[in-house]
């Protein structure tokens, strides 16, 4: 498994994580030799298996449509890093070529 | 405070001590010992005082039907949310965060009238299998605090050996329970996963993730299982089966049981010490009375890979909450997708970077099906090769960590660390419950015993651990910080 600069730059883009010069480096090798480690996955015949998601046996857990008391605005609040009134604040989401 | 939560129940109860002086005596011992271990990153006193005094009038006013929990000291990793309380994940995303709520797990002990003391250090965002990822400084071993207590539940493994508390809780999402349990020398015990509720737990993988108890005894941990086990609505993948008593169950001892030792889990990587003492383990479960007979599991190897596709996926897909906007630290920039990236620059250190990049890119178009899609199908495999087993023995008997404690440090590589959780693992990708019960030490640093039964069989995992603790004696060796306390 050969990884590039550019799958790192993409990855960390899909991943929304700054990294420096540096740090995208050392992903670089990481990565290449973690990657290479899990390379034995590809090995196993998994032609009969189906997925596992989940260990447990549950299927479609429901609960009655009934509203239970929420948690109020000011709770849900006290640990925004920006608010105003009843609001969570943010910057302004146009003027980005993240995505482009 | 060396002692268990059965002896202290007792001594509640006829007088001997009361919950204000536990909590001032676990509170000194923290206050001398931490210095060293660094295993608390929030104490608190005055939430504790509050649950003493409560414990006070539960005592008074029922002390037949109390809790024999109540009034009894302890702690929780810092995954764990309480109202209010400081909850960072051993993160610098998370420092200053105050939970609205209390989750499940950790209410049922509050309204049991357990005493919590403090958060305790971890792994961040419970990422590692020594504590030396912790945004907070590393954890020290009570047995050797230049060595890592494990992880990623170090802290609340090293103050149950260090005697500060008779339990803690923690959870394992690869091991990360029983692996410190192991190389702290306590009991550590996680449960099938569904038995107890992940509300308000923060998440790292969700379909591997596990609450369970650190102790001194293997009834201690039958107790502090009984009070958290069972079904909670919160919790979609709560399972709602009834919890059979383990304590009904405890000591019907191993006579007559079939054990079986998985070959691939005393490979090569195990250390000669290590296999030794485990190998010792072996013949008191047949002097007890069980059968002992080689099984194997063949996908131990791949189980690895498996693991490091799931939980990085599943954690990149978790973590993408931590954005800045609702809660946790935010570094401001002009636009919102550079206050993401600078935000999440800033604030995961770097094995959580890591992982999210890997489970990134392991859900990443073009990669999905060979990696992801792969992954889950061999987890199947492992379930499998699990359920086979099972079919001719009753449990599994095996070592919990091929090492013993190692020094800080020391494994800077990042697959040298993965290799920590190889036996412990396959457990988490089945759901089955396991356990590390001390058995031995090597050099003055202890082993454990890993025992690991199917599903909803957790009664069964804690007899058979129960039965070999009773034929030994390791359990009461003291580390130097509790025999200090003692």
């Amino acid at each position: 498994m050969t990884l590039s600069r550019d799958d790192v730059d993409h990855i960390a883009t899909l991943a929304r994580i700054g990294l420096t010069d540096a740090e995208k480096d050392r992903l670089l090798g990481e990565l290449e030799a973690i990657l290479g480690h899990i390379a034995r996955l590809q090995q196993v015949d998994t032609s009969a298996l189906a997925e596992t998601a989940q260990v447990g046996d549950l299927v479609n857990v429901m609960r009655a449509d009934e509203p239970d008391a929420p948690i109020g605005a000011s709770a849900a609040l006290r640990n925004a890093p920006a608010s105003d009134g009843n609001y969570f604040v943010v910057g302004a989401i146009q003027g980005t070529d993240l995505d482009a | 405070m060396p002692r268990t939560i059965s002896e202290l129940g007792i001594a509640l109860r006829d007088g001997s001590t009361t919950p204000r002086a536990l909590l001032a005596e676990a509170l000194a011992h923290v206050e001398r010992s931490d210095k060293d271990l660094n295993a608390y990153l929030t104490v608190t006193r005055e939430l504790a005082e509050q649950q003493a005094a409560a414990a006070v009038h539960m005592l008074e006013d029922h002390p037949e039907t109390a809790s024999p929990l109540c009034g009894i000291p302890m702690a929780l990793k810092d995954v764990l949310c309480v109202d209010g309380i400081e909850t960072t994940a051993g993160s610098k995303m998370l420092r200053g965060f105050k939970p609205p709520y209390t989750g499940t797990a950790v209410q049922r002990l509050f309204d049991a009238g357990a005493v919590c003391i403090g958060k305790t250090n971890c792994d961040e965002f419970a990422m590692g299998s020594s504590t030396e990822n912790s945004a907070y400084g590393p954890v020290g071993n009570p047995w050797d605090i230049e060595r890592v207590p494990g992880g990623s539940s170090g802290g609340s493994a090293a103050t149950v050996a260090a005697g500060s508390v008779p339990y803690s809780l923690g959870t394992d999402t690869g091991g990360s329970i029983r692996q410190p349990a192991a190389l702290s020398g306590v009991v550590g015990f996680k449960p099938t996963y569904g038995r107890i509720s992940r509300y308000g737990l923060i998440a790292f993988a969700s379909s591997l993730d596990q609450i369970g108890p650190f102790t001194r005894t293997v009834e201690d941990c039958a107790l502090v299982y009984s009070a958290i086990a069972g079904h909670d609505p919160r919790d979609s993948t709560s399972d709602p089966r009834a919890v059979d008593d383990p304590l009904a169950s405890l000591r019907a001892g191993v006579a007559g049981m079939r054990l079986g030792i998985p070959r691939e889990y005393l490979g090569e990587g195990t250390e000669p010490g290590v296999r030794a003492a485990v190998e010792a383990a072996f013949r008191v479960l047949e002097a007890q009375g069980a059968t002992l007979q080689d099984v194997s599991l063949p996908s131990t190897d791949v189980a690895l890979s498996v693991y490091y596709i799931i939980a990085p996926a599943e954690c990149s897909s978790n973590l993408a909450r931590y954005d800045g906007v609702r809660f946790g630290n935010r570094v401001e920039r002009a636009s919102l997708t550079d206050m993401y990236l600078q935000t999440r620059e800033a604030g995961f250190g770097n094995e959580v970077k890591r992982r999210i990049m890997l489970g990134t890119y392991a859900l990443s178009s073009g990669y999905y099906d060979a990696y992801y899609r792969q992954a889950q199908k061999v987890r199947t495999l492992v379930s499998q090769e699990f359920d086979g087993v099972f079919k001719e023995v009753d449990a599994i008997v095996c070592p919990t960590s091929p090492s013993v404690a190692f020094p800080m440090g020391s494994r800077d590589d990042p697959l040298s660390m993965y290799m920590c959780d190889v036996v412990t693992l396959p457990a988490n990708l089945a759901g089955v419950p396991g356990i590390s019960v001390p058995c031995g030490f090597v050099d003055g640093l202890p082993v454990g015993l890993q025992v690991i039964a199917p599903r909803f069989e957790d009664s069964r995992v804690l007899r058979v651990a129960h039965a070999y603790e009773q034929a030994t004696s390791f359990h009461t060796v003291l580390s130097p910080y509790a025999s200090e306390a003692a």
